[in-house]
């Protein structure tokens, strides 16, 4: 039985497939392989949790392809999501700033 | 491998056997929809229409008009104007009658001018109608092979079940149907950011990986001018709620409902494919414009893969009802929870894969055969409804 699933061996996220408390000690399963986890933070079902330190600044891989770049550091065992992650893709906002909109 | 088929000219068969009503023009809404509403067994396309919009965008619409025109689920086509030449000509009655007239079905012209009204238009309309349907009540089904077939997808409300169950049994579900010699759709040109090398790299020619590559770069572009973050428009606020972070981590789940098939063929908006296999259409993923858009592009079914992770806990509305047109709209879900909370909406679900009990490929298998069924007559649950959301092609803009 696994509580989540990493999608690919190089990434550094891994997707919960429950409702999980602070502090449990998850099963992750990676392929055939599967690991345990200690959770720093309750994850909802369906949100993604760091499998590793992951530094600001840092890619974020799932399916093996970046999906965003940490917004701050997270630990090992944390809650990634859209409140420290950014996508890299359609950046209006950046476009402004960098001056390509027009 | 066979299904239950409307044999239709040109080689082809029907899921549904449907007879169109085709407003040329905005102005013909209102009569498209009266004979449409008395007259059992038709379907009419009714949207805000051509008024202000650019040759291209009217283009865009009349290849929908002529499109759901050609589908083989429909057996004749009743197109409605106001009179002879009248208004812009990509969507002048005559010319469109033309243009459907090359599927070598029947199809037939009343104007306003001709008939002496608008409300002798509908009765003229209504006559004719009812003899369609009535002539088409004389087809009968029967086994035709599974190259007859062409499905279209389109993902909504992703959560994170989308990319690793639900998408991936569709994608398992379209290998099956073309390995059998059919063909697959999909679409969703926003949500191939983040995705689009592996999926050009799919390509079976170097030409469509090229215009693939565009069609995603004109996207982003257009994105990057609206001087937001394309997070605030898409993924949704619903898919950030389920846990999906950014475009790419949605597009990446996304793409996996393509299978592992080669891409035969990159399509223009609403244009239907030359060969058979996998397709790649440029196309909005509005609930309200895509499946439309797939059955203009000649799916006979298109499957809505709904995550559905944040929709109300009991009963949801689903998010398109009808939108196909004259295609079935099925809804699946690769999510457990959304598929017991709208047990009323959901015609297959894949959620036993989140779950451990079971696989990609058992389920992409199960689901294979659902198609097939509905491909041969079963109604989804959206068809049992007499309601259709409003319809939105994709246009480019600006409007003037």
């Amino acid at each position: 039985m696994f509580h989540a699933l990493q999608l690919e061996s190089v990434d550094n996220v891994a997707t919960v497939v429950a409702d999980i408390a602070k502090g449990s000690v998850i099963t992750v399963q990676a392929g055939a392989r599967a690991v345990t986890l200690s959770t720093l933070e309750s994850i909802p079902f369906g949100h993604k949790i760091a499998l590793q330190p992951i530094k600001r600044g840092e890619v974020v891989t799932k399916y093996g392809r970046p999906i965003g770049r940490a917004l701050i550091d997270v630990a090992k065992g944390g809650l990634i999501g859209a409140h420290n992650i950014e996508g890299m893709r359609g950046r209006g906002d950046l476009a402004i700033q960098e001056g390509e909109a027009e | 491998m066979t299904f239950l088929g409307f044999p239709r000219p040109g080689n082809l068969a029907g899921t549904r056997n449907y007879i169109l009503i085709v407003p040329a023009g905005r102005l013909l809404n209102i009569a498209a929809t009266r004979v449409s509403q008395y007259v059992h067994g038709t379907k009419c396309v009714i949207t805000a229409g051509e008024n202000g919009r650019h040759k291209k965008d009217r283009e865009r619409l009349a290849r929908i008009y002529v499109g759901l025109a050609k589908n083989p689920n429909v057996y004749a086509t009743v197109v409605l104007g106001a009179k002879k030449g009248f208004g812009y000509q990509e969507v002048e009655p005559y010319n469109l009658a033309h243009e459907i007239a090359k599927a070598g079905k029947p199809v037939e012209v009343f104007t306003i001018e001709e008939s002496g009204g608008l409300e002798r238009l509908v009765e003229d309309a209504i006559d004719l109608t009812r003899r369609y349907v009535h002539q088409a009540s004389l087809v009968r089904r029967e086994p035709v092979s599974m190259d007859k077939l062409t499905i279209g997808v389109k993902c909504g409300l992703s959560d994170a079940t989308s990319g690793i169950a639900g998408n991936p049994s569709f994608g398992k579900a379209a290998d099956l149907l073309i390995a059998a010699g059919g063909s697959a759709i999909f679409s969703e040109t926003v949500e191939l950011i983040g995705a689009e090398q592996d999926i050009a790299a799919r390509c079976a020619n170097a030409a469509d990986a090229k215009r693939l590559l565009e069609m995603v770069a004109e996207v982003e572009l257009a994105a990057k001018r609206t001087g937001e973050d394309i997070r605030a428009i898409n993924p949704l606020p619903s898919n950030i709620a389920a846990g999906l972070s950014t475009l790419e981590e949605k597009s990446l789940g996304a793409v996996r409902k393509a299978g592992t098939s080669p891409i035969v063929g990159v399509l223009e908006y609403a244009t239907q494919p030359s060969r058979k296999g996998l397709h790649f259409m440029d196309g909005w993923q509005s609930s309200f414009s895509l499946p439309m858009s797939l059955a203009a592009a000649g799916c006979q079914i298109s499957i809505y893969q709904l995550g559905g992770d944040d929709l109300p806990s009991n009963d949801p509305p689903m998010l398109a009802t009808n939108t196909g047109v004259v295609a079935p709209l099925m809804m699946i879900t690769g999510n457990p929870r959304t598929a017991s909370k709208a047990k009323r909406s959901i015609d297959f679900s894949s959620g036993a894969i989140i779950t451990g009990e079971s696989t990609v490929e058992q389920m992409g298998e199960a689901l294979y055969a659902k198609i097939i069924s509905v491909a041969s007559g079963e109604l989804t649950k959206g068809e049992t409804i007499r309601y259709s959301d409003p319809l939105e092609p994709y246009f480019l803009g600006p409007v003037f």
